[in-house]
């Protein structure tokens, strides 16, 4: 009924800032950062790692509500780097893990690829099914 | 946690399927694992038919009942990020060849038996289109693969296709349709996925869930396959309350719109646009003097779905220029000369943020952000013109 329109959830509006970044008053070294269009998707991989470094005293997320489509990043360091730089420093170790990640799945998507167990990837991206594959799914470079 | 960043994540294809593939993926982080999913499932872009004209409907379902249906059917929307624009980024005025795909279904019943009315039967139909106008010109079309906007499996004999209605004699069906490129998070018919499976530490070591069971868990709750591959929790065992999950046991199972392959990749991609776009929107954010140059230079209106501002995983930009490493600056962002003026001041200016700049960026298991083909993007600006500055 009152519901907004369902593609407010990604896109974004003219002259709507993606990010804002709000310091905190009274606790030091701390931030609430509001990303805008985003979910528990970015929201909480970012969360997990920002955890993981060392500097930071506190992490968190919410996604106030489901159908406001914005989601709140709070973070807490001990004072040697700032909430933004920490959070840009996390984005870049995550998307350094993608790439390497990207890079893996491509390496085993071409395995499969000539051994011929399962894809010849025709032009229509539609791999087709077929030939004998490695005992326990490994392929030759694990014997 | 600790110890996942520390290795390095891998992963390994158990099987590969024309609509499916099986995958353990190691050495990351639940949430991280967890986004992967989410991201194949809901921010994949893919073709569906989004408005239906009724001609005439003289079938036992009303209008409603055949429109929605219409939707469900898996169109084939390969490379869909480049082969489509998006309808409400399209200059013209309700569709056109680059953000629609013309389809129409025409089916009468004369003989005397029941006749179905299947996806075969939906046609490639320019005429839907209204001829007297396009959006501005663009290489969509071109992109295109020569099925581009079918229905999966059309004139694939092996695959059964979708019924839509039964019709008897003297009956009628005449719909014209647009497909259109679209989000899961806009409704799940965009969807590339038909399901995903997701499991982790399948003997519940980690005690993430409590089994019901009426005398004995362990009898009453079969294990499934993925237990094999681990060590079965020994009975003396104490529980290990800092353990992480480590291994994740993924199957992807898609519509046939987009292969397994394509999913998985494009998610990671997808995955990494939207992080590189929080880094840049970050910065604008943080100096504004810098946002104010690259406002007047950027601003591609931006073919995904993040509109304004956002970085478009189609062309070159950051993945061309592999010579990033080091001079950020002198790399140069995007195709217009506005846009590399802007990023001039971006490479100085970057730096005593305290961050080290692009090129020689924080990620000691990443070549950076140049050899990652992936989040490339032309043009980049930030939608914020009176960004207020926090610097520190």
């Amino acid at each position: 009924m009152n519901a907004p329109n369902r593609s407010e959830l990604f896109v974004l509006e003219d002259g709507e800032k993606a990010v804002e970044i709000i310091e905190d008053t009274k606790i030091p070294n701390a931030a609430t950062i509001k990303v805008v269009k985003e979910d528990h998707t970015l929201a909480n991989m970012l969360r997990a790692q920002l955890l993981a470094s060392p500097s930071v005293l506190f992490a968190g997320y919410k996604v106030p509500h489901p159908l406001q489509p914005y989601s709140i990043l709070k973070i807490q360091t001990d004072g040697t780097v700032t909430p933004a730089d920490v959070l840009t420093q996390s984005c870049h170790r995550l998307i350094g893990t993608l790439s390497t990640l990207e890079a893996k799945f491509k390496r085993e998507f071409s395995f499969k690829d000539v051994e011929g167990a399962a894809v010849s990837e025709d032009p229509y991206g539609v791999p087709s099914t077929g030939g004998p594959t490695w005992p326990g799914g490994r392929d030759y470079l694990d014997f | 946690m600790q110890s996942s960043a520390d290795l390095e994540p891998t992963v390994r294809i158990r099987e590969l399927k024309k609509d499916r593939v099986n995958f353990v993926l190691e050495n990351v982080d639940l949430a991280f694992a967890n986004s992967l999913r989410r991201v194949m499932m809901a921010d994949l872009p893919t073709v569906a038919i989004d408005t239906v004209e009724v001609v005439s409907n003289t079938t036992v379902l009303p209008d409603e009942f055949i429109a929605h249906r219409l939707g469900m059917i898996p169109l084939v929307s390969t490379n869909c990020d480049e082969a489509i624009r998006n309808n409400r980024d399209c200059t013209c005025e309700s569709a056109c060849e680059f953000c629609a795909i013309p389809l129409s279904l025409s089916v009468a019943c004369s003989d005397n038996r029941t006749l179905n009315i299947t996806s075969d039967h939906l046609q490639y139909d320019p005429a839907v289109f209204d001829q007297s106008e396009r959006g501005a010109e663009g290489d969509e079309t071109a992109k295109r693969i020569e099925n581009f906007g079918h229905p999966v499996g059309k004139n694939d004999p092996s695959v059964p296709p979708v019924l839509i209605c039964k019709i008897r004699k003297g009956q009628e069906l005449k719909v014209k349709c647009l497909a259109k490129r679209g989000l899961a998070k806009e409704h799940a018919k965009w969807s590339p996925c038909s399901a995903v499976a997701f499991e982790y530490d399948p003997h519940n070591k980690l005690r993430h869930t409590t089994y019901w069971y009426e005398t004995d868990s362990r009898a009453e709750w079969p294990l499934s396959d993925n237990a094999r591959e681990e060590e079965p929790p020994r009975d003396d065992e104490p529980f290990d309350f800092n353990a992480k999950p480590q291994r994740f046991y993924f199957e992807v199972e898609t519509d046939g719109s987009l292969g397994p392959q394509e999913v998985v990749m494009k998610g990671l991609q997808e995955l990494q646009r939207k992080l590189a776009n929080l880094v840049l929107n970050a910065k604008a954010e943080q100096e504004p003097e810098l946002a104010n140059g690259v406002l007047s230079g950027g601003g591609d209106p931006g073919t995904n779905a993040s509109g304004p501002g956002a970085w478009s995983v189609t062309a070159g930009g950051w993945g061309a220029s592999s010579a990033a490493d080091g001079s950020p600056a002198a790399a140069g962002w995007g195709g217009s000369p506005a846009v590399t003026a802007a990023a001039g001041g971006w490479g100085t200016s970057a730096s005593p943020a305290g961050s080290g700049g692009w090129g020689t960026g924080a990620s000691p298991n990443a070549g950076g952000w140049g050899t990652s083909a992936s989040p490339a993007a032309r043009g980049w600006g930030s939608p914020s013109q009176q960004a207020s500055g926090w610097n520190v």
